[in-house]
C-alpha cells in the first residue's frame, strides 16, 4: 500500500466515531422526549379469534381517539374450549397478562369460584345491567356479585324452509309432525337437524326440548337438586331419541356440531335446523343453496348462549379496564357490531330500534326470543353436570338404553356432583 | 423392479398421499362447493380465497413458519449440545449403571408428554418464561433428550474402540477426539436425531399454546388453531386445508433433503440396548 | 469424569420429567379443585380410592388399551410391509421415502381435522365414494360400535411411517450374504422371511412396539379433535379424561391422580412386554422354541 493511503485510513475511524456519537445523542433525545410524556395505559383483552376480528375496527377507532388509554386485543383460538384452556393456563398461577376476558356464559361461576374474577359492582355500580334485555341479563351474577357484562346474547333458534311450508311450527309437536311429513315424503333427507355430537351443544339442544316439555334441569328454588328424573325430563329425552329412531333425524346426527348442521341445512338437505343466530347471515351468502328461502322462529325458551367481558383479578388498572368494558358493551359499540356483523344486541333499546330492524331482518325474532331464555345451571360444577348429561344423551341417541334409565342415571350422577359441591354451588 | 413391487409401491404412495391430496383439493374449494354432490359438482366452486385468507392474516403466515423454524433450530441445537456428550458419557459407564440409566431414559421417552404440560406451565410462570420463543426450546429439548441420548449412545456403541484409542494415543484431548474423529463418523445418526427433534418441536401444540400468547410469536400449530371462521361455531375446513398444505411444504422439503440421513442414521444402531 | 458429561442432559430431563411426576404425586394426595377455591387441602388417599372405584376410569382404560393394541398391531404389520417394500431397489427411492415419511411429519391436530372432513357423513369423500359405488353412506364417526376403528385408522396413517423407518433400519442391518445363502438353498420369499428376516428383526420390532404402545396409550389430541370422546363416550381415552378433569372441571387433585394412574398403566404394560420378551428368549435359549 502506498504511503499516501495511510492518513486517509486514519481519518475513517474518527469520522465513524463522531457519527456514532451523534446518532447516540439523537437517539437519547428521542427516547427522552418519549419518556417525558406519560405512557398510555394498556388494557389487554383476550377473546376468541372471530370476535377479535369483528371488533378490530372498533378497537382501532378507540385507540385513535384515546391517547392515554389503549386497548390491546389478543386473538385467542377459534375453538371455545381451547380459549378456555388458554385462559385457565394463564390464570392458574396468578400472574396473568390479561385484564379482560371474553367469556362464555357457562364459565362465570367456575371462574368466580376459583377466585379469578373481580366483582364488578364496586366499579360499575349495581345497575350496570339496567336497560338490557331480560334474557341477556341472565348468567352474569352469581353468589351475590356481578361478574361479567354481556357483549352478545345468543339463543337457540329454529330455522325453517320457507319454500317447503307456509307457516313455521309453533310447538315442538308441530315441528316434529312437519319434519316427519317432509322427510317421509322424501322431500329432504333430514327432517330436522340439530347438534347431537357428544359435546356442550347437545346439552343446549336438550335444555330447549326440556323447557318445551315444561321441565327443568335443576329444581327451581332448590339449586342443589337436579330434576332430570322428572316425567318432563324423561319425555324430553324420549322425544329427542324418538327423532332418531323414527328416521326424522338420521343417525349421523351423533357427530353433528353447529358447523355440520349449518352445512347440511345450507345445502338444502334439511327442512328444519336448530342453531344460533349467526347461521342466518351464513345462509344468506351468495353460495348458499337456500339463500332467501330461510325463516327463523323461536319456539319458546331457547338456551341462552351469551359472551361477555369479565375483569380478571389482579388487573393492574381496574378503573381503566372497567371503562373499556363499559365502552365495549355500550350501546354505540353494540349497534356497530349488530349493523356490521349481525351480532345480537343485548340492549333493549337496540332490539326495539326500527332503523336497526331494517338492516337486521332477524331483529324481531331476536327480541321476542330474548324476552325469555333458558339458562344453563349457574354452578361452578356445571361442566361436570353437562358432561354427565351429554354422556347419557349420546348413548340414548345412538340407540342404547331407554329414556327412563338414561335420565335416572343422569339424575343419580348429578346428585352426587352437586352434593360434593355443597354450599359453593 | 419385480412384478409385485409396482402395484404395492403405488398402493403405499397412495395410502400416504391420499389424505394430503384431499386436503389440497379441499383448500381450493369454496365452503359451498364442499357440500355439492353429483357429477357437475367438480366444474364449479374453485377458488384461491382460502390461501388468500391464510396468507393475508396479520401477522403474515411466513411469520409463523419463521417462529417454528427458530424454535425448532434452537431445540435441535440445545438437544444435540446436551445429548452428544451425555451419550458419550453414558457409553463409557459401567454396564450396570449404563443399563439402569438407559432404562430410566427409555421410561421417560415413552411417557405421554401431554400429561406434563400443566406442571411445566407452573415452571414457566415461576421462571418468567412466558411469551419468549427461545424459552420454548428448553422444554422441547428436555422432552427430546431421552430419545436423543438413547439413539446417539447406540451410535457411539457402534464405533470401534480402536479408533478412539488411536486418537487418544496421538495426544488429542476429549474435545478434539469428539470433534475430529467421532462426530464426523456419527454424522448420519446426528442428522436423524436432529430431524426427529426438529419435527417434534415443529408439531408440538399444548406447551406452545400455553407458553406463548402474543400473536407475532406463535408457532405454526398454535397459529393454525386461530384461523377463524365467521363465528365461534364455524369450522373453516377450506382455510385449515390451505394452512395444512402451506405448512406441509417446508416439511416436505426438509424430509426430501434429509431422508437419506434419517434412514441411514437409524440404521447405524437405533436398537442397541 | 465421564459422569460429568451426563449431568447437564440428565438435569434437564429430570426437570422436565421428574418434577411433574413428583408434583402430580403430591397433588394426588390433595383436594385441589374449584370447590376448594383452588386451595390445596390434604385429603389422604381419597383421590386414589375414588380412582379405584371410578368406572369411567376403567372404561377409558379398556378403550385406550383397545385403541393402542389394534393401532400398534396394525402399524407393525403395515410398517413391516412398507419396510420390506422400501428395502427393495426402487426408482426414485429418495422421493418415495420422503412421500412415505410425510404423514408422520404433519401435526396431529391439523390432520385430525382433515380426517374429520374425510369421514364426514354425508359430505365427506369416503361417503361420496360409497355412494358412487351404490352403497349407503356410513356414519364413520357416529356409530358407537365402530367409531374407534376409524380413530385407529387416523392414528395408523400418521405413525406407520415411523415404524416402517425403524424396521427398515433393522432390515438394512441384515447381512446380504445370509439372504443370498438362503436363496441358494432354495428357500422362497416367505420362508426367507420366516427363518431369517423376522428373527433378526425381532429386537427392532420390540422397540417399535414399546415406543408406539406407550405413545398410543397417551393418545389425546387425535381423539379430542376427531370425536371429542364420543359417540356415547366410546372413544374417550385416559389422557382425554385426565385433561377434562384438569381443564374443564378444574379438579386438579383428581386429574393428577388419573395421570399417575395412567402412567402406572403404561409402565406396567411395558414391563409386561419386556418380561414376556425376556422369558421367550430364555425359553428359546433353553431349546423350547414353539
Amino acid at each position: 500500500m502506498s504511503a499516501g493511503a495511510q492518513p486517509h485510513l486514519n481519518h475513517r475511524p474518527r469520522q465513524r466515531g463522531l457519527a456514532a456519537l451523534a446518532a447516540l445523542l439523537v437517539l437519547l433525545f428521542c427516547a427522552g422526549t418519549g419518556l417525558a410524556g406519560p405512557r398510555p395505559v394498556e388494557v389487554s383483552v383476550l377473546m376468541p379469534a372471530p370476535f377479535a376480528d369483528a371488533t378490530a375496527p372498533l378497537v382501532a377507532a378507540f385507540n385513535r381517539d384515546h391517547r392515554d388509554l389503549q386497548i390491546a386485543v389478543t386473538r385467542g383460538p377459534l375453538d371455545t374450549e381451547a380459549l378456555s384452556d388458554l385462559a385457565i393456563s394463564s390464570l392458574l398461577l396468578g400472574d396473568t397478562p390479561y385484564d379482560l376476558l371474553l367469556m362464555d356464559v357457562t364459565w362465570t361461576p367456575k371462574y368466580a369460584a376459583a377466585g379469578w374474577l373481580e366483582p364488578l359492582e364496586p366499579l360499575l355500580g349495581a345497575d350496570a345491567l339496567a336497560g338490557m334485555a331480560p334474557g341477556a341479563q341472565l348468567g352474569n351474577a352469581f353468589a351475590g356479585h356481578l361478574w361479567r357484562l354481556p357483549l352478545v346474547a345468543d339463543m337457540g333458534l329454529i330455522y325453517w324452509r320457507t319454500d317447503l311450508m307456509r307457516v313455521p311450527p309453533r310447538t315442538l309437536q308441530e315441528l316434529r309432525d312437519s319434519a316427519a311429513q317432509l322427510e317421509g315424503r322424501g322431500v329432504v333427507p333430514w327432517g330436522y337437524v340439530w347438534q347431537g355430537r357428544q359435546y356442550e351443544g347437545l346439552s343446549c339442544v336438550f335444555l330447549e326440548v326440556l323447557r318445551g316439555f315444561g321441565g327443568h334441569w335443576l329444581r327451581p328454588g332448590e339449586e342443589h337438586e337436579p330434576a332430570l328424573d322428572s316425567p318432563e325430563a324423561i319425555a324430553a329425552a324420549r322425544w329427542l331419541a324418538g327423532l332418531v329412531r323414527s328416521g326424522i333425524t338420521p343417525e349421523a346426527v351423533a357427530n353433528v356440531s353447529e358447523a355440520d348442521a349449518l352445512q347440511i341445512f345450507g345445502a338444502g338437505e334439511a327442512a328444519f335446523m336448530r342453531n344460533w343466530p349467526y347461521a342466518w347471515a351464513e345462509l344468506q351468502k351468495p353460495g348458499s343453496a337456500v339463500a332467501g328461502r330461510v325463516g327463523v322462529v323461536s319456539l319458546g325458551d331457547g338456551t341462552q348462549g351469551s359472551w361477555g367481558l369479565s375483569m380478571l383479578k389482579g388487573s393492574a388498572h381496574p378503573q381503566q379496564a372497567a371503562a373499556v368494558m363499559r365502552w365495549f358493551t355500550g350501546e354505540a359499540s353494540s349497534r356497530e357490531l349488530a349493523e356490521r356483523y349481525g351480532y345480537t344486541p343485548v340492549w333493549q333499546s337496540l332490539l326495539n330500534d326500527p332503523q336497526l330492524q331494517q338492516q337486521l331482518p332477524l331483529l324481531p325474532v331476536l327480541r321476542q326470543a330474548l324476552a325469555s331464555t333458558a339458562l344453563r345451571p349457574l354452578t361452578p360444577v356445571y361442566a361436570q353436570l353437562s358432561d354427565v348429561l351429554q354422556r347419557q344423551l349420546s348413548a340414548l341417541i345412538t340407540g342404547s338404553g331407554s329414556p327412563e334409565a338414561a335420565m335416572a342415571e343422569a339424575q343419580r350422577q348429578s346428585q352426587l356432583i352437586l352434593q360434593a359441591a355443597g354450599p359453593v354451588a | 423392479m419385480s412384478r409385485t413391487s409396482l402395484p404395492l409401491l403405488l398402493a403405499a404412495l397412495g395410502w400416504s398421499l391420499m389424505p394430503l391430496l384431499w386436503q389440497l383439493l379441499t383448500s381450493l374449494r369454496t365452503a359451498e362447493a364442499l357440500v355439492l354432490q353429483g357429477a357437475g359438482a367438480w366444474l364449479q366452486g374453485w377458488t384461491l380465497d382460502n390461501y388468500r385468507l391464510v396468507l393475508q392474516g396479520d401477522p403474515p403466515f411466513w411469520r409463523y413458519l419463521l417462529n417454528s423454524s427458530l424454535v425448532g433450530a434452537a431445540s435441535t441445537g440445545l438437544t444435540l449440545l446436551l445429548a452428544i456428550p451425555a451419550a458419550y458419557g453414558l457409553q463409557r459407564q459401567r454396564p450396570a449403571l449404563r443399563g439402569a440409566l438407559s432404562l430410566a431414559l427409555l421410561a421417560a421417552a415413552m411417557f405421554p408428554y401431554v400429561l406434563l404440560f400443566l406442571a411445566l406451565l407452573e415452571l414457566a410462570r415461576a421462571l418468567g418464561w412466558g411469551n419468549q420463543l427461545l424459552a420454548l426450546a428448553l422444554p422441547y429439548a428436555g422432552l427430546s433428550l431421552p430419545l436423543a441420548v438413547l439413539l446417539l449412545r447406540a451410535a457411539f456403541a457402534d464405533l470401534p474402540e480402536e479408533l478412539e484409542d488411536a486418537a487418544r494415543l496421538e495426544g488429542l484431548n476429549l474435545w478434539q477426539r469428539l470433534r475430529r474423529v467421532l462426530l464426523p463418523l456419527l454424522a448420519p445418526a446426528i442428522a436423524s436425531t436432529a430431524i426427529l427433534v426438529f419435527l417434534f418441536s415443529w408439531n408440538e401444540y399444548p406447551i406452545a399454546l400455553t407458553w406463548i400468547s402474543r400473536a407475532d410469536l406463535l408457532t405454526l400449530p398454535v397459529a393454525m388453531a386461530r384461523i377463524a371462521g365467521s363465528s365461534v361455531y364455524a369450522v373453516p375446513y377450506g382455510a385449515f386445508a390451505a394452512a395444512t398444505v402451506l405448512g406441509a411444504l417446508p416439511l416436505l422439503a426438509l424430509v426430501l433433503v434429509f431422508q437419506r440421513q434419517i434412514v441411514s442414521g437409524l440404521t447405524q444402531g437405533a436398537v442397541k440396548g | 469424569m465421564t459422569l460429568l458429561l451426563l449431568l447437564p442432559a440428565l438435569a434437564l430431563a429430570a426437570a422436565v420429567f421428574l418434577w411433574p411426576l413428583l408434583r402430580y404425586g403430591w397433588l394426588s394426595l390433595q383436594a385441589h379443585s374449584v370447590l376448594t377455591a383452588l386451595v390445596p387441602v390434604p385429603n389422604g388417599g381419597a383421590n386414589w380410592q375414588r380412582l379405584l372405584a371410578d368406572g369411567r376410569f376403567w372404561q377409558d382404560a379398556a378403550q385406550t388399551l383397545r385403541f393402542a393394541g389394534l393401532s400398534v398391531g396394525l402399524e407393525l404389520l403395515l410398517g413391516l410391509s412398507l419396510a420390506l417394500l422400501l428395502h427393495r431397489p426402487l426408482p426414485r427411492r429418495g422421493l418415495v421415502r420422503a412421500v412415505v415419511l410425510l404423514p408422520w411429519a404433519l401435526p396431529t391436530t391439523v390432520m385430525a381435522l382433515g380426517w374429520r372432513w374425510i369421514l364426514n357423513d354425508p359430505f365427506g369423500p369416503l361417503n361420496g365414494l360409497l355412494r358412487s359405488l351404490g352403497l349407503p353412506a356410513y356414519g364413520f364417526l357416529s356409530e358407537p360400535r365402530s367409531t374407534w376403528l376409524f380413530t385407529v385408522l387416523a392414528d395408523v396413517w400418521k405413525t406407520t411411517p415411523f415404524v416402517a423407518l425403524l424396521l427398515l433400519a433393522g432390515l438394512q442391518a441384515i447381512p446380504a450374504e445370509l439372504e443370498e445363502a438362503l436363496r441358494l438353498e432354495g428357500a422362497n420369499a416367505w420362508q426367507r422371511l420366516q427363518r431369517l428376516t423376522l428373527p433378526l428383526l425381532a429386537p427392532y420390532m420390540l422397540l417399535a412396539a414399546l415406543f408406539r404402545l406407550a405413545q398410543a396409550l397417551g393418545v389425546f389430541d387425535l381423539i379430542q379433535v376427531l370425536t371429542g370422546g364420543g359417540p356415547a363416550s366410546s372413544t374417550e381415552s385416559l389422557a382425554l379424561y385426565a385433561y377434562l378433569n384438569a381443564m374443564r372441571f378444574l379438579d386438579f387433585g383428581y386429574a393428577a391422580t388419573v395421570m399417575l394412574g395412567m402412567f402406572a398403566l403404561v409402565l406396567g404394560l411395558s414391563a409386561l412386554v419386556l418380561v414376556g420378551q425376556a422369558m421367550r428368549r430364555r425359553w428359546a435359549a433353553a431349546g423350547l422354541t414353539p
